[in-house]
């Protein structure tokens, strides 16, 4: 910003131990329209990258006083990101286009947005435009069995690529498929034969920048297990001054909780608010001065652990004289108007 | 910590306070200083009032103090000074000594005097 141009983006790529986050990423780099992205990785993998810049970060977390895990700090992804922002702005490497994070498996994604948003420094050169998550089509179903941690990175996903889809059985993958769609309505998902996969499509950041919000699957609330996930909008704009309250109020109170919440918020003014949080960390909501397609109406999506979708509609409806507008959840017969 | 106002230099911006921020930073070269001040206030004010609405659960009032920091008191006298709604929920939860939950059943009885989970009827 200081150097009088927007912030650049980092694109953060998740995914479980083996889901062929590497394999991805080689596959991304060597596209020349990619050649001006750096690259901050964890390990240096067995599938070696090869790319100018590419750098090595060891995770080292800063926990804050209140403990909770999605609120650190990652103090090596700061220092790195600084210096790359230094080397920019001297103009030591070429015009620096995008940074790609990659995470550990285990990884929460959320810190990294967190360790972005909060530095006084780093929140106004870097934003964070995508949060890709790799799945493996033949040991996916498996780690989102066993691991929150498979579910949060799904949750906190923009998009999600299947990838092993060559080696794995057509109806696994289809299961898996919709398993996927239930966690996250709002990703999108694409499929990686062999690690190919359209790369502009993957990092274009859909639409209107980390914004797209795809029409939400008509459906019920979908659980999986501990996990759910609803979709819903309101019957009129809601006051934004009034979702904060409700919103930071419930982060405080159970947001290692609300895994996610994405949508798009009418708040009475010529474009919508957009909103996107992955646990305690919220983007900055950005007030867009139009709509990017025909449906005005707001959407949103909350995936949560524990919190059943029928209580965070009860929550909102008790707020909504303060909102000024009554929640009504997305889906088959609920009479919505369809524009 | 500035030593003449005792405030805190604030680093970072809540994220319910950022559209003003943005708004204060989009607006036009010649165009009215004084503009974004006054949309602060009224949102600052606003915002008051909406909280005052929760807050009354739970025994407790907000108030703005100087156009820059809120102070939040109970009925006992206890008072806080919080910067922004980022702060406003662990300083509400000190002062009653649990969490303030937004899905807590009882909260919506306060709010729209109708017994808890009455199935949304849809519109």
């Amino acid at each position: 910003m200081a150097d009088g141009r927007a912030t650049r983006p980092v694109t953060v790529v998740t995914g479980f131990l083996g889901s062929g986050k590497t394999t991805l990423l080689g596959r991304v780099l060597s596209e020349p329209s990619m050649s001006n992205t750096a690259v901050l990785v964890n390990e240096f993998g067995e599938v070696g990258l090869d790319h100018h810049l590419l750098r090595r970060v060891d995770e080292r977390a800063v926990l804050l006083g209140n403990g909770c895990v999605c609120c650190t700090t990652r103090e090596d992804l700061t220092e790195a990101l600084l210096e790359l922002l230094d080397l920019d702005q001297r103009g030591e490497i070429p015009r620096l286009d995008r940074v790609v994070v990659e995470t550990t498996g285990l990884a929460d994604p959320a810190p990294i947005l967190h360790t972005i948003f909060a530095d006084p420094v780093l929140q106004h050169h870097f934003s964070v435009d995508l949060v890709l998550t790799t799945v493996d089509a033949v040991n996916g179903n498996l780690h989102l069995d066993r691991n929150l941690e498979s579910v949060k990175q799904i949750a906190a996903a923009d998009k999600v690529i299947v990838t092993k889809t060559d080696a794995a059985e057509p109806d696994s993958v289809r299961g898996l498929l919709s398993r996927l769609g239930a966690i996250n309505p709002s990703a999108r998902v694409f499929e990686a034969a062999f690690g190919e996969t359209d790369v502009d499509e993957l990092f274009r950041p859909g639409g209107a920048g980390s914004h797209a919000v795809p029409a939400p699957a008509a459906g019920e609330p979908h659980d999986v297990g501990e996990t759910h996930s609803v979709s819903l909008t309101f019957d009129g704009s809601v006051d934004w001054t009034a979702f904060g309250i409700w919103l930071s109020m419930l982060l405080h109170a159970r947001g290692e909780d609300v895994l996610r919440v994405k949508g798009f918020l009418d708040v009475g003014e010529m474009g919508p608010v957009v909103v996107n949080g992955v646990q305690h960390t919220i983007h900055p909501p950005e007030h867009l001065d139009r709509w990017p397609d025909e449906d005005h109406r707001s959407r949103i999506v909350f995936i949560t652990k524990g919190i059943r979708p029928e209580e965070l509609l009860g929550s909102l409806e008790a707020f909504r004289g303060v909102f000024g507008a009554r929640p009504l959840p997305l889906g088959a017969g609920q009479g919505v108007p369809s524009s | 910590m500035c030593v003449l106002c005792g405030q805190d230099f604030v680093a970072q911006v809540h994220w319910t306070d950022r559209h003003l921020e943005d708004r204060a930073r989009a607006a036009a070269p010649g165009s009215d200083p004084v503009a974004p001040q006054g949309d602060r206030r009224r949102d600052r004010a606003h915002r008051v009032v909406l909280t005052n609405e929760i807050l009354r659960h739970y025994g407790l009032k907000l108030d703005d103090w100087g156009g820059s920091k809120y102070v939040l008191r109970d009925r006992k006298g206890r008072s806080e000074i919080v910067q922004d709604l980022g702060s406003l929920w662990p300083a509400a939860e000190r002062l009653v000594g649990r969490t303030l939950d937004p899905l807590e059943p009882a909260l919506r009885e306060t709010l729209v005097g109708e017994p808890a989970f009455a199935p949304a009827d849809g519109g």
